[in-house]
């Protein structure tokens, strides 16, 4: 195997600090358009929920176009064709940020929109009749009851957009897989370079699909659907009616 | 500013000749990773031993690299290493069909692991061949439940082939972006093949969706 005795990976070494700024761009971009993506989804989650027909339908088209589109696609039209309609350009990791933020976004609206489904409503009328405020009743009541059922959704997609952020390197947004094109145009060991990255990728994936698995166990998968088959819970329902409601 | 659609239906011919290399791929990819779920979910159901942990293995680590990096590194390491040349459409498919082969396999043992107990049992007990149980209980019941997460995934797959357009192979979506590029006309280009995929994908993933529901209605 004469090709495994011609590999030299101290090319590779050589460019080693390029290739961690490249990771550190890669985790940043995802943890960035996560943890954006969570508020924003939470809103639209609520606007489905909430907000009538004028809003429900706006949000459906925007839910269903970010899902049934590539997001390549996406990063690219947000790239070249959205500065055509608004004037505005945008540095290629602003809208790669912004393309990833909104596809996931989407995925996140889906997974709040069946957690808050699942939560009883027995839950919003017992805050309603103990006087809190419809806000208050939302973020003190309903949403911390919301967090352990939809955590293990959430963190799939928290590995599934650490995976979506190779896919912004055509935008000339400096991730490591982009570094990695990068540093075999200089020295020209394909084999070498996209191993190392492809190795880097699977450490990195795989520490957060452990971190995933984890939560998931923790938290249950099936509990979203156990809630929703036996709603309105009856432990809600034995404790109100002992205080005579 | 003016948009001008009618540069798409005089570019057309092209972009038929995109959609065509986006379903050959699709197919490719399709027609890898199929045989190659049903292959590892078999090697996965086994209790202990080498097939079940290399099916594991093998899983969660397609699972953990990105489309992205695996087609490249289909695309630049394998040729060398096998020795032979391959195109960038044929690397490309094979590395979206052997991470989909993952997918596929932990949905169809999805599928096999939700089928009840008792029907192993009562095939035991009318004293059925082990094949006879897999071709004629199990499967018929196991293949309903997989349909849904398997239309699903096939539309993952489908958004997946766009990948390929970063090695080079000119299929939908790289051909309209250079069109875009030469004529200058991004937004009708990118704006037009954004709905293309839309238009396939929505109505099959609303069917997926459709059947998850009747199944989960006569499953209750």
């Amino acid at each position: 195997m004469e090709i495994f005795a011609g590999m030299d990976f101290s090319a590779i070494w050589k460019y080693r600090e390029p290739l961690l700024w490249g990771l550190l761009t890669t985790l940043w971009m995802s943890f960035a358009a996560f943890f954006m993506a969570i508020p924003s989804g939470l809103l639209l989650a609520f606007g489905r929920l909430k907000g009538g027909w004028i809003l429900n339908i706006p949000i459906m088209a925007f839910v269903d176009l970010m899902r049934f589109t590539p997001l390549l696609v996406q990063a690219v039209w947000i790239h070249f064709a959205l500065p055509v309609l608004t004037g505005v350009t945008m540095t290629a990791t602003q809208s790669g940020l912004l393309a990833l933020t909104l596809h996931v976004s989407a995925y996140i609206c889906d997974i709040m929109r069946s957690g808050i489904s699942a939560i009883p409503r027995g839950q919003w009328e017992a805050s309603k009749a103990i006087g809190l405020k419809p806000h208050v009743s939302f973020f003190k009541v309903i949403l911390p009851q919301v967090w352990p059922l939809v955590l293990p959704a959430l963190a799939n997609v928290a590995v599934s957009t650490f995976k979506l952020t190779a896919i912004l390197g055509i935008l000339a947004v400096d991730d490591l897989m982009k570094v990695a094109n990068r540093v075999n145009n200089m020295v020209f060991r394909p084999i070498e370079v996209y191993t190392s990255a492809a190795l880097i990728y699977l450490a990195c994936g795989l520490a957060l699909t452990v971190v995933a698995t984890w939560v998931e166990r923790r938290y249950g998968s099936d509990r979203l659907d156990r809630i929703a088959a036996e709603r309105p819970a009856p432990a809600v329902i034995v404790h109100n009616d002992r205080n005579g409601n | 500013m003016q948009f001008n659609f009618n540069i798409i239906l005089s570019n057309l011919p092209a972009l038929l000749e995109g959609l065509k290399v986006t379903l050959l791929s699709f197919t490719i990819a399709l027609a890898i990773a199929f045989p190659l779920g049903l292959l590892l979910c078999g090697m996965r159901l086994r209790k202990s031993g080498f097939a079940a942990r290399f099916a594991q293995g093998y899983v969660a680590v397609f699972r953990a690299i990105p489309e992205m990096v695996m087609i490249f590194w289909m695309f630049y390491c394998l040729p060398p290493l096998v020795g032979f040349k391959m195109s960038g459409l044929t690397s490309g498919s094979l590395a979206l069909g052997l991470v989909s082969g993952a997918y596929l396999c932990e949905i169809f043992r999805g599928a096999v692991q939700s089928v009840a107990n008792g029907q192993w049992e009562a095939g035991n007990a009318l004293a059925l061949p082990r094949p006879a149980i897999w071709l004629r209980v199990i499967t018929p019941q196991a293949a309903k439940l997989a349909i849904p997460p398997f239309i699903n995934h096939m539309t993952e797959l489908l958004k997946g082939t766009t990948l390929l357009a970063t090695i080079g192979v000119a299929e939908l979506a790289l051909r309209s972006y250079v069109l875009g590029a030469q004529t200058f006309r991004y937004f009708e280009f990118l704006t037009a093949i954004a709905l293309v995929y839309f238009v396939v994908i929505f109505p099959v993933a609303r069917f997926a969706e459709h059947i998850e529901r009747k199944l989960a209605k006569a499953t209750r």
